[in-house]
């Protein structure tokens, strides 16, 4: 079947569209008409313009109309129609100019576009979101470079102040260092002259017994008397060099503790009977309440020692008729031993210092009782050398009350 | 520096006569769309043509976005041809948003210029109670959106091979018989300066005597604006062409000519 040429060209499967320069429309294919929704008479005469979006308008006479006049074809020209009822129809538009009838027309070829539009304006979209992303992006990044050069800034005042306290810390090595070199030079000292003091000591106490005895020759009654005057300045000179030689020993770490199982209250009834004269001297009344069972991980013989000082001190610093006590008692993982005076008591700003070296409570007091200060500072530091420890309570005019702990045997 | 601007903005002088007619050509388009009006002054005046920076045969190297971001940029441009060819008595023609690009220029150096012809001039596109300009901002949004359409394959994927490929020139040249305008992105920063521009203050300021062709059907510078124009621009003349459309120089370039000469020639007389 042969088709005549107008029905090809209103049957084509696109629009089809011929205006002059002045934009008259003279010709329009039914497959246009029928996407715009007007009839033929309506379109023909009138300008193409009135079938375009007013973007498209602007578009036709910026960029459309001089493209055809001036190169004679256009191409793949976006457009948005408007048909009869508003909306829009994106359109490709081929033209041409051609001659015809001694007159100039644009044919035009008009392809909507649905599913190219619809990636196109994804693709602007995402262009679009794009720049968005990357004006912001730009701003993050002047952020970043801004904290960067805070965080920068404070890095290098960091590395400032860390070099200093590292100089400080090294100085501070140093001082310590230096501190802990003169301690050892002390106590080394301290060791060696007690121990060269010891020796003329002995070499008078030895001799002044020899006189005593009468071995070069008898002695007034008189005579006798100096001696033993002699005799006991000798003894207690040697207590007090053999307290520096034992707390320059502990403070040098050259002490050695033979630690064993040492019940509690032999430890007391062993040092009891160099305790005996004295008590009775000055009528004090003892009570001694430590359960036979109450066992401690420690040197006995240390042990020894500071209960020994802890009661003489009691003794020394409770008046004549006034009563002492030692009690024990037991926690999860530790022995604990009080020893009770009814003495002048600490004051509570003093309570640390008695246990410093060469401290008494009071100084006008030590002559009358005789001491070196020694005691207290020795007897903690052999508690601690055990693992246990030595404190103090008190309060003045009635009392002290010095508690040792040691380890449980378990 | 007069040699620069020649070529960065592709000028081209020709004609027997000594008094200058400076054609500048308008918002999506170059120096060829004059080519149907310069036939017939070139025998009694100096024609010179040009391109904008960005547009036709431009130098795009000297493109700045900065300075061709408003309409101002665009004037320096007409400044740097006039004063590079050392032009006197001036008669500027120019089409659509050249004739605002025309007043700038105008008012910063008015000894240069004896007239302003302005075909299809409009000092605002979009509308402002109560003045009509024709347009919505939408209106325009729209615009800016087909051009994006239009310019989606040069845009993102052309353009930079264009820029790259410095040894396929054919590239370019397709572009610029594509839309007249080189550089897409160039394109839509000038839509954006002509139609978002207002200068409707810089009217009253011109010196320079001034005819305002405007077509009888045009929906880029209606009527209205027109009237405006006549009315706010000092010593001006509104002719109303039988010619419709927005570029009568193109569509009816007698019409176009005889107005332009008949203007000319009353003015020579006066």
């Amino acid at each position: 079947m042969q088709a005549e040429p107008g029905d090809l060209l209103d049957q084509a499967p696109c629009g089809f569209i011929s205006f002059g320069d002045d934009s008259r429309i003279a010709l329009v294919n039914l497959t246009l008409l029928e996407r715009l929704g007007y009839e033929r008479e309506e379109l023909v005469g009138k300008h193409f313009e009135n079938i375009l979006t007013v973007a498209s308008r602007i578009f036709y006479q910026t960029h459309f109309f001089p493209l055809v006049k001036l190169h004679g074809r256009a191409q793949e020209v976006f457009m948005l129609l408007r048909t009869r009822d508003g909306s829009d129809l994106g359109v490709l538009c081929n033209a041409s100019r051609r001659e015809r009838n001694d007159s100039v027309f644009t044919d035009c070829v008009v392809m909507e576009v649905i599913e190219r539009r619809k990636f196109e304006e994804a693709l602007l979209q995402a262009k679009h979101s794009a720049e968005q992303a990357n004006v912001a992006l730009e701003e993050q990044a002047i952020e970043l470079e801004h904290q960067h050069q805070q965080l920068q800034e404070q890095a290098t005042e960091l590395e400032v102040q860390g070099e200093q306290l590292m100089a400080l810390n090294e100085d501070l090595e140093r001082q310590r260092a230096a501190a802990d070199e003169a301690n050892r030079a002390k106590s080394s000292f301290l060791a060696v002259m007690s121990h060269e003091l010891r020796t003329p000591l002995n070499a008078i106490g030895g001799y002044v017994q020899l006189l005593q005895m009468g071995v070069h020759g008898s002695v007034t009654a008189e005579q006798l008397e100096a001696l033993n005057r002699v005799d006991r300045s000798q003894r207690h000179l040697l207590r007090l060099i053999n307290d520096v030689l034992n707390l320059s020993r502990i403070e040098a770490g050259r002490v050695d503790y033979r630690v064993e199982v040492v019940a509690l209250k032999e430890a007391v009834g062993s040092v009891m009977p160099m305790l005996e004269p004295q008590i009775s001297a000055k009528n004090l009344q003892l009570d001694v309440s430590v359960p036979p069972a109450l066992e401690a991980l420690a040197d006995r013989e240390k042990v020894q020692q500071i209960l020994l000082n802890l009661l003489t001190n009691a003794i020394k610093f409770t008046a004549a008729g006034g009563s002492i006590c030692v009690e024990a008692s037991s926690e999860a993982s530790k022995v604990l031993m009080r020893v009770i005076d009814t003495g002048v008591g600490i004051p509570s700003e003093m309570i640390e210092k008695v246990f410093e070296p060469f401290i008494q409570v009071d100084a006008s007091r030590s002559r009358a009782t005789e001491g070196t200060g020694l005691g207290l500072a020795i007897s903690r530091d052999l508690a601690r050398g055990m693992n246990g420890d030595l404190s103090a309570t008190s309060t003045p005019g009635t009392g002290s009350i010095f508690e040792l702990s040691l380890p449980r045997k378990s | 520096m007069e040699q620069d601007v020649i070529q960065r903005n592709n000028v081209r002088v020709f004609g027997n006569g000594s008094q200058p007619m400076l054609f500048a050509h308008g918002f999506g388009c170059d120096q060829n769309m004059w080519r149907f009006i310069t036939p017939h002054f070139e025998k009694d005046y100096q024609i010179v043509l040009f391109d904008y920076v960005g547009s036709g045969g431009s130098d795009l190297k000297a493109y700045d976005p900065d300075r061709y971001g408003k309409l101002d940029g665009y004037a320096e441009d007409v400044l740097d041809v006039v004063r590079a060819l050392d032009l006197r008595d001036v008669i500027f023609v120019g089409h659509s948003v050249s004739s605002m690009i025309g007043v700038l220029a105008a008012n910063q150096e008015p000894d240069r210029f004896e007239k302003l012809i302005m075909i299809g001039p409009s000092p605002r596109y979009i509308n402002d109670e109560p003045y009509v300009g024709g347009f919505e901002q939408k209106d325009i949004e729209g615009l800016f959106e087909m051009m994006d359409h239009n310019f989606i394959g040069w845009a993102n994927f052309l353009a930079p091979a264009i820029m790259k490929n410095g040894d396929r020139p054919e590239l370019g040249a397709e572009l610029t018989e594509s839309f007249c305008s080189t550089d897409p992105v160039i394109a839509r920063r000038f839509a954006a300066a002509t139609f978002l521009a207002d200068n409707r203050s810089d009217l009253a300021q011109v010196t320079v005597p001034s005819l305002i062709l405007q077509c009888s059907d045009d929906m880029v510078a209606p009527r209205e604006v027109g009237e405006y124009l006549r009315k706010e621009l000092p010593d001006s003349t509104l002719r109303v062409m039988n010619a419709v459309g927005h570029c009568p120089h193109m569509s009816d370039p007698d019409e176009t000519v005889t107005l332009i000469k008949e203007y000319l020639g009353a003015q020579a007389a006066a």
